[in-house]
């Protein structure tokens, strides 16, 4: 099934391919036109030239567009944020039909950005070239089809607004709930069949092209749509709507906020007083837990470690200093020197892996390592939403590539980077943390070895 | 304070013209502050202002006896390293010049008693040593097939004592008397035919230990009265040598990067992926080599907090201030880019070490010290890297100078780290959060020894577990702890 819930940004609806070939046909028909007319129309043609001309002109002026080559095919080759919506346009081919049929005089000038195409250099880093996708910042382009509430959470998404694999979770099941309820089902066609199809793909496409979907929002979307597809299909729609409104209020609850509830209880009960915890990042699950354990009265300090470039260990010790717990900050260049002050590591979860790998925050794993090395015990935090039957070995196969861009400080040295040739820069998301460095790891149906991740993960699919 | 140079900050080159210029005193001063500010940072730049400083002080403080000028270096050595301890090359260098100072005293002596106090007419510095370490292979039976080198490496711990134990030694050994007088001719022509000639009057066969067999007779156990006095009219030649023997310790410190980079094609080859961390100059010039005749990808991982500036610009081909400066310092160092000899540079963060780990071929460190039990310092995050290596069984190459070498051995490695400024993690301008807060930046890394494979030197490449033995051969005993007295015999 990993097959139908992620559905690969580079297949966008092929109902618009008609209106392409439409606009192509302008600059062929003005060539062939030309061509065998050099005797009579020779002031005809210079004005249709002129009029080309001007259009490209217009064109290469529109602002999403920027002055910068339009329609170059590397991806992520091209800096700015105003650029950025241009290039995922550009970027994909069939992305371009996206965006065509929206503003179809666009494609009337594609000969315009060809002979610039040699000049640009890929940026992308060779062994991780497979996983560069290009990541949607605007509006435009987006399918007609895709839900107000999805298109602003796909943009909360791509700007890291709603960020963590949960809150990304709980946010893309509270807005297909809108979805769901905003849809009527067309004459001679039923919910069961039309629903998840036409309606929840095209919404799902969307939010994969603002940021690629995280490995709960998969699980959670596979779930709904065999939700979708068990709803009787001589139910009338008011109560299929409702009924599957309510089945995603309960699976939230169940599989989320009473999970969380759960493992942020059994793991305050593993802090005891005089405690050093060490975290990475941040994890909403680690927060609830430390704050838990702090509420019980427990006296325990806390080394928060963060990193480059998200920054994300800082909203973490912010809050908890807030509430008066002693907060220790430091970026990993100072992990070996604090691994040996914590008593304990405390690690989120982006997900688990079949074989018992942590797949979390790029840097985890050195933060794992580390502790490892010093003998300190590593106990990670997950709800089993966030399982996955994948396997992984290391974190070139299956990761996320953020742009680039990035990791440039503004006015810092990098801010011409891409103009430095054979120059790459590259910012992995995620790393995957060897199961041998885990002791523990805590879920809502108990605290288990990493071994049993398959079991677990068996045992929660078979209950559905 | 002395005044600083009008018009630009304090820093090395601004050190160096005003040493020229300021009375010695106030460069001593000078180059404490200038150490205390961090305006002189990092190992070179303060292993090349030591050794200039302390020429400054053999040129222009008055010594009438080498016993004096030692003491005065190492007041001068004392104070430098008490301004800045963690700069280890600062007592590296003055180390390094007293054992200079040291061995021309025992060659001295030693030519001294060989041609009785003709010091104008010595031979040439470079034939001494030769001289020496002969004279002491004379005491052993007849050998001459010995590299001279080597064997003086070898020669035992105090000089002062050693030298007149060897004395008796000699005085017993069985030498005939009437050499005296021959002894200096051997020396002061050096011609062969007169070489030959003591070899037939000589009872040993070895051709060059002639000077040896004049050497003490009669006066076994020099007074240092009489020391003095012979030393303090050679003076002005020793003055010489000993400048010389600095000149050559700078040098050394200007070349290292390149002959280090000579080694550069015996461990890179074609595809690599090599990973390295920071900017220096060293990996710099030692990958731009390899890359001469080799296509291969560096990943640069930024070391956020302290260095990333001066990595980002090394990587974008921007030269910071600190290159500039080494610009000014040794000719033809201008550096270029790495993207632009060729190789694909990748720059990643920190935390992505563990993730590209098991693509890296090799890391290449490199170092602001090395001790002597193998284990180094460097930039914070080094040892992270280096953990991460090992885990993936990848070798771990660090390039450093011999002069990085260091003879400390502390037994408590947290005193090696130095603490930065924790406002580069996180702004005063969020002055809330900075309040809660215990921020911490540290900005060295112990990396132990079992986490390195290999040192690659200006002497070529070493297993750590052998450093000892270069650091035996480059620092004499007596000066290891010289500025703690306490710990000396």
């Amino acid at each position: 099934m990993p097959a139908s819930d992620p559905p690969s940004a580079a297949e966008p609806a092929e109902s618009k391919v008609g209106q392409e070939p439409s606009n192509a046909k302008d600059t062929p028909k003005d060539a062939a036109k030309e061509a065998p007319k050099l005797s009579g129309a020779e002031l005809k043609k210079q004005a249709k030239a002129e009029k080309a001309a001007r259009r490209a002109q217009a064109l290469a002026d529109k602002p999403s567009g920027g002055t910068a080559s339009p329609g170059q095919p590397s991806p992520i080759s091209k800096g700015g944020e105003g650029a950025k919506g241009a290039k995922t346009q550009q970027k994909r081919t069939p992305a371009t039909n996206v965006e065509t049929r929206n503003l179809p005089v666009r494609g009337a000038s594609q000969s315009t950005p060809l002979p610039q195409i040699p000049a640009k250099e890929d940026k992308t880093v060779e062994f991780f070239r497979h996983l560069y996708k290009p990541r949607r910042t605007t509006l435009t382009g987006a399918a007609k089809e895709v839900h107000p509430a999805v298109q602003a959470l796909g943009l909360q998404m791509s700007s890291y607004t709603i960020c963590g694999s949960c809150a990304r979770l709980v946010a893309t099941l509270q807005a297909f709930k809108r979805v769901i309820e905003s849809y009527t089902t067309p004459p001679g066609n039923t919910l069961t069949r039309h629903l998840t199809s036409h309606v929840l793909s095209p919404q799902i496409e969307y939010l994969a092209s603002c940021r690629p979907l995280s490995i709960s929002m998969g699980n959670a979307i596979r779930w709904l749509k065999l939700e979708i597809s068990k709803v009787d299909i001589y139910l009338p729609d008011a109560e299929a709507k409702k009924g599957l409104c309510e089945a995603i209020d309960v699976f939230i609850r169940e599989r989320v906020t009473f999970a969380d509830a759960v493992i942020a209880k059994s793991t305050a009960s593993k802090i005891k007083d005089g405690d050093v915890i060490l975290t990475y990042a941040k994890s909403s699950l680690v927060q609830k837990a430390i704050v838990q354990a702090f509420e019980e009265g427990k006296k325990f300090r806390v080394i928060v470690v963060d990193s480059r470039p998200l920054h994300e260990g800082k909203h973490l010790a912010r809050s908890l200093a807030e509430l008066g717990i002693e907060v220790k900050y430091c970026l990993i260049n100072g992990l070996s020197h604090n691994i040996k002050d914590a008593t304990k590591v405390l690690l989120g979860a982006h997900a688990m892996m079949s074989n018992g790998r942590l797949f979390s925050r790029v840097g985890t794993a050195l933060v794992a390592m580390e502790a490892n090395g010093a003998d300190k015990p590593v106990i990670v935090l997950c709800e089993t939403i966030k399982f996955t039957e994948r396997v992984a070995l290391d974190s070139i196969v299956h990761n996320e590539i953020a742009p680039a861009d990035e990791l440039v400080i503004p006015g810092g040295n990098l801010a011409a980077w891409r103009d430095v040739k054979k120059l790459q820069l590259c910012n992995p998301m995620y790393d995957v943390t060897p199961a041998e460095y885990l002791q523990m790891i805590v879920t809502e149906s108990g605290n288990v070895p990493p071994t049993s991740v398959p079991v677990l993960h068996r045992l929660g699919n078979e209950n559905q | 304070m002395a005044p600083a140079q009008a018009g630009y900050a304090p820093d090395l080159s601004a050190f160096l013209k005003s040493l020229k210029v300021q009375s010695l005193e106030k460069s001593i001063e000078n180059l404490i502050s200038l150490f205390k500010r961090r305006q002189i940072k990092n190992s070179r730049p303060c292993a090349i202002a030591t050794a200039h400083l302390l020429r400054q002080v053999v040129a222009k403080s008055k010594w009438s006896d080498l016993g004096k000028l030692l003491e005065r270096i190492q007041q001068v050595g004392q104070r430098l390293m008490e301004a800045q301890p963690r700069e280890m090359v600062v007592g590296n260098i003055v180390r390094r010049v007293l054992g200079m100072i040291r061995e021309e005293a025992k060659e001295d002596r030693n030519e001294e008693f060989s041609d009785s106090g003709s010091n104008s007419q010595k031979a040439s510095p470079r034939r001494e040593p030769s001289d020496l370490s002969l004279s002491k292979a004379g005491a052993v039976p007849p050998i001459g097939t010995f590299s001279p080198l080597r064997f003086e490496s070898n020669i035992g711990p105090d000089a002062a004592f050693e030298s007149s134990s060897n004395d008796d030694v000699f005085g017993k050994s069985t030498r005939p008397p009437l050499m005296t007088s021959h002894a200096s001719y051997a020396v002061l022509n050096g011609v062969p035919v007169q070489q030959s000639m003591f070899n037939l009057l000589s009872t040993n066969s070895s051709p060059s230990s002639t000077p040896v067999a004049a050497s003490p007779v009669g006066k076994s156990a020099p007074s240092s009265a009489a020391i003095s006095h012979r030393i303090s009219t050679a003076t002005l030649d020793l003055k010489a040598e000993i400048m010389n023997g600095i000149e050559e310790i700078i040098d050394e410190l200007l070349q290292v990067d390149e002959q280090i980079a000579a080694y550069a094609q015996e461990h890179i080859h074609s595809n690599e992926i090599i990973l390295t961390h920071s900017s220096s100059g060293s990996v710099q010039k030692f990958l731009l080599k390899a890359a001469e005749k080799r296509k291969f990808t560096v990943i640069v991982a930024e070391s956020y907090p302290n260095d990333h500036e001066a990595t980002h610009a090394a990587v974008t081909g921007k030269t910071s201030q600190d290159e500039k400066n080494a610009d000014e310092m040794s000719v033809g160092t201008f550096m270029k880019p790495l993207a632009a000899a060729g190789i694909t540079v990748v720059l990643m963060t920190d935390a992505t070490i563990f993730a590209i780990m098991s693509r890296v071929n090799k890391v290449i460190l490199a170092t602001h010290a090395v001790i002597a039990n193998g284990g180094l310092i460097a930039a914070a995050g080094a040892r992270i890297i280096a953990r991460a290596a090992k885990v993936h069984k990848t070798p771990v190459i660090v390039v450093s100078g011999i002069y990085k070498l260091s003879p400390d051995y502390p037994f408590e490695f947290e005193s090696l780290i130095e603490y930065g400024d924790p406002g580069s993690v996180i702004g005063y301008d969020d002055g809330p959060l900075v309040d809660k807060l215990e921020v911490d930046n540290p900005l060295f890394d112990y990396v132990p020894p079992d986490l390195v494979d290999l040192y690659i030197t200006n002497l070529g490449a070493h297993a750590p577990s052998y450093l000892y033995r270069i650091v035996a051969d480059h620092y004499k005993p007596e000066d290891i702890n010289f500025h703690k007295p306490e710990l000396q015999f």
